[in-house]
């Protein structure tokens, strides 16, 4: 049986970008867990209504396991969930009005789920998380050194790591290369060489550009919900 | 010119004295120390006290910050429960002993220095407790060094002096995104660079009693590692006659340190 991942991040409260996911995953054949990878809430817009719905899945809805991003990060440390930590790096970046914005968009009620959430999920040999194992507002993209998502990987020991903070879609797969490293003590030298492991960092991308993972051929769908081309299943083995 | 890197003297007073003495007898006027003054050893003060009057560029270590900011380190700074339990004790002693004084010189200090394409931090770029391992990941090693925009990386921490070379490096990649499906692959050409452990004046752990430092020769890049006898008996008499757990006067006789490596030492703690 097709084992299909659908991943989806970024909907700030957007409950008709989230209805249109769900009617497409209706559609695609074999998807059978959705994550939704942070940033349900955001400034932009009242965001109850998508919580809610994210709370209690409708009927026929595939049920969303979600862990939390950068805005319920910053949410939550305003709320005081945080110790001493405010939403500083909201506050650094886009100023007072953006952090009292964020906290008109939510009902004090979601706050004890919201904080609920977990910083990410490992599954199989797969690291989901909205930053990185680092920082929740690791910012990860196809640009990033490769030392640095190689690093990532290894912190978590997985093979794959999808993250949603950048926004961006994109499939980066270290396939090769290694390393030499000499050690020097008191007891005298030794060499050792390290080649580079098989893994990948994938971006899933945010709002309504979500991306369906085959687990078990290893193939990321980058997809646009709403759009006509969704895959029929052709193009894995 | 040669300058010197010294760490962990940990309140061992003869072992600070002797190290610095080594020192100054090669005539090496610039030293610089990756940190932790305090914990384990019966004189703080007295060590806090010469570096302060030394006039020692100084980088604050796991044990002075955690006098200052309180023991909220998770369990993680710790191989084992019991080890936990007599890190507390020795916390709680030396906080009792600090004057206010060197309390805040310890509260000043830096998280790193940098001079040009040297940087000198304790445990790593990362946190004054993150262990960097002789053996860990070389490229985990690497980009603690090439992050923080370095070319030598001094550190200390771990109790073990070692020099790592890492170099030949290269990462290959293949890139598919929305866009376009799948380019040809890519390669990355890693710089070579050197993470430089000086291992630790006042609680050595790598097999032998004596104390360990680094001369590092900034226009040849050439380093030593360097070891110094000195007076292990005084210090271990005074760690008992301050009422000190004794098994840091028994650790400091045998230089090593029995069945309590951290399990994860690559573990970041994230308090
Ligand atoms: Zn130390
Ligand atoms: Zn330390």
């Amino acid at each position: 049986m097709i084992e299909r991942w659908a991943l989806v991040s970024g909907l700030r409260g957007d409950l008709e970008t989230y209805d249109l996911i769900q009617r497409d995953l209706k559609k695609t054949r074999g998807v059978t867990a959705l994550f939704v990878l942070g940033d349900l809430v955001g400034p932009e817009r009242n965001c109850d209504a998508l919580l809610d719905r994210l709370k209690n899945p409708h009927r026929g809805d595939l049920k969303p396991d979600c862990i939390y991003g950068w805005w319920e990060e910053q949410l939550l440390a305003e709320r005081g969930f945080r110790g001493e930590r405010k939403a500083d790096a909201l506050r650094l970046s886009q100023g007072e009005d953006a952090v009292s914005a964020l906290l008109n968009t939510v009902n004090p009620s979601h706050l004890t789920w919201l904080a609920s959430l977990q910083f990410g999920f490992i599954e199989l040999d797969c690291a989901l998380i909205h930053g990185s194992s680092s920082d929740v507002g690791d910012n990860l993209t196809s640009e990033t050194s490769p030392l640095i998502l190689l690093d990532r990987l290894t912190r978590l020991n997985v093979n794959r790591l999808f993250t949603a903070r950048s926004t961006k879609q994109f499939h980066l797969e270290l396939t090769g290369g290694g390393i030499n490293s000499q050690v020097k003590d008191l007891n005298g030298k030794r060499e050792q060489q390290q080649e580079v492991p098989k893994r990948s960092v994938i971006g899933i991308g945010a709002g309504l550009n979500y991306t369906l993972y085959d687990v078990g051929s290893d193939k990321t769908h980058f997809l646009t919900a709403g759009s006509k081309t969704n895959p029929k299943g052709k193009g894995f083995a | 010119m040669n300058h010197a890197i010294i760490s962990c003297l940990h309140a061992n007073l003869p072992a600070a004295e002797a190290v610095l003495n080594d020192i100054d007898r090669q005539g090496i006027d610039t030293i610089t120390c990756l940190g932790d003054l305090v914990g384990y050893g019966p004189q703080p003060n007295e060590v806090v006290e010469l570096i302060r009057n030394r006039d020692i560029a100084t980088c604050q270590g796991c044990w002075d910050e955690d006098i200052i900011d309180g023991l909220n380190a998770c369990e993680c700074s710790y191989p084992s429960q019991l080890a936990e339990r007599r890190g507390h004790l020795a916390h709680q002693w030396t906080d009792d002993q600090l004057t206010d004084e060197n309390k805040s010189f310890l509260a000043s200090l830096p998280t790193s220095l940098r001079r040009d394409r040297l940087l000198f931090v304790h445990g790593s770029p990362n946190s004054q407790h993150e262990y960097l391992l002789p053996d860990m990941d070389a490229f985990a090693a690497l980009e603690r060094v090439e992050t923080a925009g370095a070319d030598i990386l001094f550190c200390g921490h771990t109790h073990q002096p070692y020099i790592r070379e890492l170099r030949d490096g290269s990462i290959r990649v293949r890139l598919q995104n929305a866009d376009h499906d799948c380019d040809q692959g890519e390669e990355l050409t890693l710089p070579m660079r050197k993470i430089v452990n000086a291992g630790s004046v006042g609680e050595p752990r790598h097999g032998s009693t004596n104390a360990t430092y680094v001369i590092h020769n900034d226009a040849t890049d050439e380093i030593e590692i360097k070891e110094v006898p000195y007076d292990v008996g005084r210090t271990c008499q005074a760690i008992v006659e301050a009422g000190l757990p004794k098994v840091f006067a028994w650790r400091l006789s045998h230089g090593f340190e029995f069945a309590e490596q951290a399990e994860d030492a690559s573990h970041v703690c994230e308090r």
